[in-house]
């Protein structure tokens, strides 16, 4: 008893000094600021864009500070910071967060000379946000045992595939997908491939790295991922041993839907030239390059040489007719993934 | 109220001015709540809570709150009462090895589980981790009361004819009754709070909605909405606790022996019971952290920076150390108000404190992040702010372990003090402080170990570029480098294992 | 009249301690025994082997016809049907008096008369819903006794049932549970250090020290015998003489003198008069 009063006295003074010193530290001016570092909150992984940004300090002279998260908290909590929010860029894994803040307008429009440089379907149609590198759903399938794989998404649903299929029920690109479904067949036409999608006994697997052991170790035959998987699974294991290919969609089909990481600067920011900067960065050359060549994405500025020659162009691969800022009704799609019984149990 | 609680002891009026000033910090995330919530119209708030899915949201997450609440309340009873009263062999050291799967961060457990036994995936992968990691917070308050037990009550049981086993149930199951509905309690608040087990093992539950709402569907007003319908499924649970809880005064009449407490003899069942409850801490604690170290020794990824590994050891320590301290100057204070005073705003302040404990983490940071960036702009995503966090987060659980222990000692002591000639602040330094201690360090070992496995309300409080091993644990499994992640998985266990180890070891003095 | 309970040579060690070194005596029905010496000298030992708390390693415990304890057979404590009222009552605190009282009872209807009654036996009538931290020292040990006997045990062992009470209060409350325990004709055995209550409540006297029974008899037998000095100063000093009982007081030839236990008829008895400290004052000069 004694020894645990003396520990707590000590401990309480030790504090007390802490705080006070701690306190008086911290009382500089709060949100964005003209001076100091570039704030980025970014959904993509520090593993992956850590790198990059090192180079964009190299290059530029601007210093950065990044808050990693996952895109959709780090959106909830832009919204809830408001225009006090320290932050000056919002970096995207997918178009669906970009959509959320753009519907609250908390972006500035991006000069023209920025967005001209990447396709209109990749960017917001009132220039609030701008794609930087894009994705591809595909059918990734057993080369060995499937010779004639789908190119549409209702070619799933036939009855031969029934257990054949894998697919990543908490992976955000499926969801997406779903959500393109949905834009595109309206709610009840989403509800009823999802039915028949889920009849068919689809087989979930936690991510798509998984889907694809699952195609190589023989359970399933067919799996539903990014097209950037096969790649780097070819640059891991070598391009000879691994048994498995892509199967593009047919154009139009929503099973092709192309995604994209975006960028947009928010409009509490006092650095919009620095930020502006940054964005031209990830437009640039050096920034494209190093998404093709380091996650086989496909660079959406025109001119830049693909990560792996088997990749097909960007413009054969035509996608849903469907607005990528549409995207943002997540909720509304993990609702009907419930309801069908595809996501939670 | 039971007669010690009614009692109307004295608590110096400055520390009835921070137990109050506590309670209002942990209001700050409700205010948030209740704007937001009404932001769209009164209206709107009864549409979303009358809706048919989120009346069967409440449902699924009762359900799991009731099923994991009960488990835990079997297993930690039964194995505080293998521990303390058997003649089982090596049970000290088994109560320590039980009590560590406290320290197994909820997310880390289920991605543990769900990568090696996919199926294992919904209501019962989420019951499985959620009773693994929590039956401690019922075992170790029942072990403690089941030690403090007057032999002689069993003794005069047996004597009028009762067996042990008959006595178990009728005599020890009801004086231990308050230490188990409070840490039934805790475990219930947990369980609703809850989000990394539910989301990993993909079972819908209320924090899923809540979740969703806020980073899938963006709509904050919904998420605030259900945040508040969970608020006040904690307030009845709270009070519902008060009631079970009884209104008995469990202060032992006269004083007790120094006989300790009769162990029962298991005879040939010592080894077999032995082996039935070791079983408990493997499936809880050694197979999880057999399958991190796995991804470990697997190493595809393995790319590790050691230094960054020191540093968000540091880190950890350093911030669930001064959140240990922080929480403790706004606890004590509080349980003693709750404890010594029957008034209505004391009663509050317990109350308001319990029921924070069910909001989960991202729900709380929020809060902060929204009132905060408004009114104290220059600490926003400081080290102060997200202390104020963990303070919320957590006083719970240091205020339901220090009350425990004043309202044990009857304010007659503190009289005694004041009538030898001391003033109300001398008697709450010299008598109260040195009489609640086992109290405050059980409470401060129990908020350290959980600040240090705290993740979304750090993720959105951090300073930004300080990492603790939680957030650097998260960068690393959200791109599934398992090898990389595993160090600080296992790092992270070891950090709260010296709290736990301390609450298992000081549980038997 | 028979024995109600025998121990014939009872041994029990605790690690390198003989708490009992081969004791026997024997306690006659419907009497009171109390078992007197210092503190460790093995009484409360003793009292826990016959409630079956404590197995004894060697020696035979038996009860009537019943043995309950030898090398071969241990009856475990419920099974012996011997009421405990250990020190300071330990009253269960979550209980009423009510409740505490009926715990040893079987359900039925007869359970609440059995309460009434053993309540009003022990004069705390009515006091069925009072809680036990409502009661004094002195009411505790009275339900406690109630508890005990409301079974109807053939034996109730109590352990130092007066000790925590007010020494104003203890004489009062030593004749009230004498009295229950005549009134329901049980057999009792106490276990106390202290002299006075000794002799107040014995019918017989077992003295204990070191682990041994040093002597047993009725109070008068063992003041008239020869003791060691560890026995006599146990004791005290103190004559035994004749004396002629009426009422409360008794007529000797030394004086009248109040009784303490009035539990003979009027007329000739044997008083045992022990010496007492007196006090001295300087007398007042004018």
């Amino acid at each position: 008893m004694f020894r645990a009063k003396k520990f707590l006295k000590v401990a309480a003074t030790f504090t007390a000094v802490v705080m006070a010193v701690t306190l008086v530290a911290a009382c500089s001016g709060g949100g964005s600021s003209a001076s100091g570092p570039l704030v980025i909150y970014s959904g993509r992984s520090e593993a992956l864009i850590g790198d990059l940004l090192k180079t964009f300090t190299q290059e530029t002279g601007i210093e950065v500070e990044v808050r990693y998260g996952d895109s959709g908290e780090l959106a909830a909590q832009l919204l809830t910071e408001g225009s006090a929010s320290p932050a000056d860029v919002f970096f995207s894994q997918d178009a669906g967060a970009l959509g959320a803040l753009s519907q609250k307008n908390r972006f500035e429009v991006l000069p023209d000379n920025i967005l001209s440089l990447v396709p209109e379907r990749f960017r917001a149609a009132n220039g609030e946000w701008v794609g930087v590198s894009g994705r591809v759903r595909v059918i990734a399938y057993d080369t060995n045992k499937v010779t004639n794989p789908p190119t549409t998404i209702d070619e799933l649903l036939d009855p031969k595939w029934k257990g054949k299929i894998g697919f990543a029920p908490t992976n955000a690109s499926w969801q997406s997908f779903v959500t393109a479904l949905r834009v595109e067949r309206g709610e009840q036409g989403a509800d009823q491939w999802l039915r028949e999608f889920a009849a068919n006994n689809p087989r979930p697997y936690e991510k798509n790295s998984a889907v694809l052991d699952g195609i190589a170790n023989g359970q399933i035959e067919l799996g539903l991922v990014n097209h950037y998987y096969l790649y780097e699974r070819k640059n891991a294991k070598g391009n000879e041993t691994v048994a498995i290919a892509n199967s593009y969609a047919k154009s139009g089909d929503v099973g092709g839907l192309v995604n994209v990481a975006g960028v947009g600067i928010l409009d509490s920011t006092k650095k919009t030239e620095k930020a502006q900067q940054f964005v031209e960065f990830l437009l640039s050359p050096t920034a494209q390059n190093y998404f093709a060549t380091k996650t086989f994405e496909f660079p959406l500025v025109s001119g830049i040489a693909l990560g792996n020659p088997d990749l097909p162009n960007l413009t054969t691969l035509v996608g849903p007719n469907v607005d990528l800022s549409d995207l943002s009704s997540l909720a509304e799609t993990q609702a009907l993934l419930q309801k069908v019984g595809l996501l939670t149990k | 109220m039971s007669r010690l609680r009614a009692a109307t002891g004295s608590v110096p009026p400055v520390l009835a001015l921070v137990a109050v000033l506590g309670a209002l910090l942990s209001i700050v995330p409700l205010l948030y709540l209740v704007i937001q919530a009404t932001s769209d119209g009164l209206s709107n708030v009864a549409t979303e809570i009358f809706d048919d899915a989120t009346l069967a949201l409440v449902g699924r997450s009762l359900l799991l709150c009731v099923v994991v609440t009960s488990l835990c309340a079997v297993i930690g009873t039964t194995a505080a009462f293998l521990c303390v009263r058997t003649n089982l062999p090596f049970r000290r050291i088994l109560f320590v090895a039980l009590a560590l799967p406290l320290t197994m961060p909820s997310y880390v457990a289920a991605y543990a589980w769900v990568a090696e036994r996919p199926n294992l995936a919904g209501f019962w992968g989420a019951t499985l981790v959620l009773t693994s990691i929590s039956f401690p917070f019922v075992m170790l308050p029942v072990a403690a009361a089941m030690r403090r037990l007057d032999s002689r009550h069993e003794e005069v049981g047996r004597s009028l004819g009762r067996t042990p086993v008959n006595l178990a149930f009728t005599l020890t199951l009801r004086q231990i009754r308050p230490s188990l509905t409070a840490g039934s309690l805790l475990v219930a608040l947990y369980v609703l709070s809850d989000f990394g087990a539910v989301a990993t093992m993909r079972y819908e539950s209320f924090t899923w909605s809540i979740y969703g709402a806020y980073r899938a569907g963006f709509n904050p007003t919904r998420a605030a909405t259900l945040s508040l319908l969970l608020v006040l499924i904690a307030l009845a649970i709270v009070v519902g606790e008060e009631f079970a809880r009884g209104r008995a005064n469990l202060a032992s009449v006269g004083s007790t022996t120094d006989r300790p407490p009769s162990t029962l003899d298991l005879h040939t069942w010592r080894w077999p019971t032995f082996a039935a409850l070791l079983l408990v801490p493997i499936v809880a604690l050694l197979l999880p952290i057999l399958f991190i170290w796995q991804w470990f020794s697997e190493g595809a990824s393995r790319n590790n920076n050691w230094s960054e590994l020191f540093n968000a050891f540091g880190s950890t320590l350093w911030v669930a150390f001064l959140a240990t301290a922080v929480t403790m100057l706004f606890a004590i204070p509080i349980a003693l108000v709750a404890a010594r005073i029957a008034k209505k705003w004391a009663l509050a302040t317990d109350r308001a404190v319990f029921v924070l404990h069910a909001l989960p983490g991202l729900v709380v940071g929020l809060g902060v992040v929204a009132v905060g960036i408004r009114a104290l702009p220059g600490l926003y995503q400081k080290i102060p702010m997200l202390i104020a966090a963990y303070v919320i987060l957590y006083l719970s659980l240091a205020v339901g372990s220090i009350r425990a222990s004043i309202e044990r000692t009857p304010s007659s002591i503190d009289d005694a003090a004041l009538s030898l000639g001391s003033s109300r602040l001398e008697v709450f330094r010299r008598i109260t402080l040195p009489v609640a201690a086992p109290g405050i360090l059980s409470g401060a070992a129990l908020v350290f170990l959980t600040v240090a496995k705290e993740l979304p309300a750090t993720i959105l409080l951090k300073p930004t570029g300080f990492e603790t091993l939680a957030t650097e644990l998260w960068t690393r499994t959200t791109v599934f480098e398992f090898g990389a992640a595993a160090p600080y998985a296992i790092a992270l266990i070891l950090v709260a294992m010296i709290p736990t180890a301390f609450l298992s070891v000081r549980g038997w003095q | 009249m028979s024995d109600a309970l025998v121990l014939s040579n009872i041994s029990k060690s605790f690690g390198s301690v003989r708490a009992l070194d081969g004791i026997s005596f024997s306690v006659p029905e419907q009497s009171i025994a109390v078992l007197m010496g210092p503190s460790g000298c093995g009484k409360t030992t003793a009292l826990r082997c016959i409630a079956g708390f404590e197995r004894p390693e060697s020696g035979e415990i038996v009860s009537g016809e019943k043995v309950l304890s030898s090398e071969s057979i241990f009856l475990r404590p419920e099974a012996r049907h011997i009421g405990f009222v250990p020190q300071e009552g330990a009253l269960f605190p979550h209980l009423t008096v009510g409740e505490n009282i009926a715990f040893g009872l079987p359900k039925g209807r007869e359970r609440n008369d059995r309460v009434a009654q053993v309540l009003a036996l022990v004069e705390l009538d009515g006091f069925e819903k009072r809680k036990p931290h409502e009661l004094s020292g002195g009411q505790q040990q009275r339900v406690a006794l109630a508890r005990a006997l409301a079974p109807r045990p053939a034996i109730v062992l109590m352990d130092e049932p007066f000790s925590a009470l007010d020494a104003a209060l203890r004489p009062e409350v030593c004749a009230q549970v004498t009295q229950a325990l005549r009134a329901e004709k049980t057999t009792a055995i106490v276990v106390t250090h202290d002299r006075d209550e000794a002799l107040s409540i014995a019918d017989q006297l077992v003295v204990m020290l070191n682990g041994k029974v040093q002597c047993v008899g009725t109070p008068i037998e063992i003041y008239q015998q020869q003791h060691n000095d560890e026995v006599q100063a146990l004791l005290g000093d103190a004559k035994v003489v004749r004396g002629q009982l009426q009422g409360e007081s008794v007529t000797t030839e030394d004086g009248t003198y109040a009784v303490t236990n009035a539990q003979s008829n009027d007329g000739v008895v044997d008083v045992i008069i022990r010496k007492q400290p007196v006090s001295v004052y300087k007398p007042k000069t004018d």
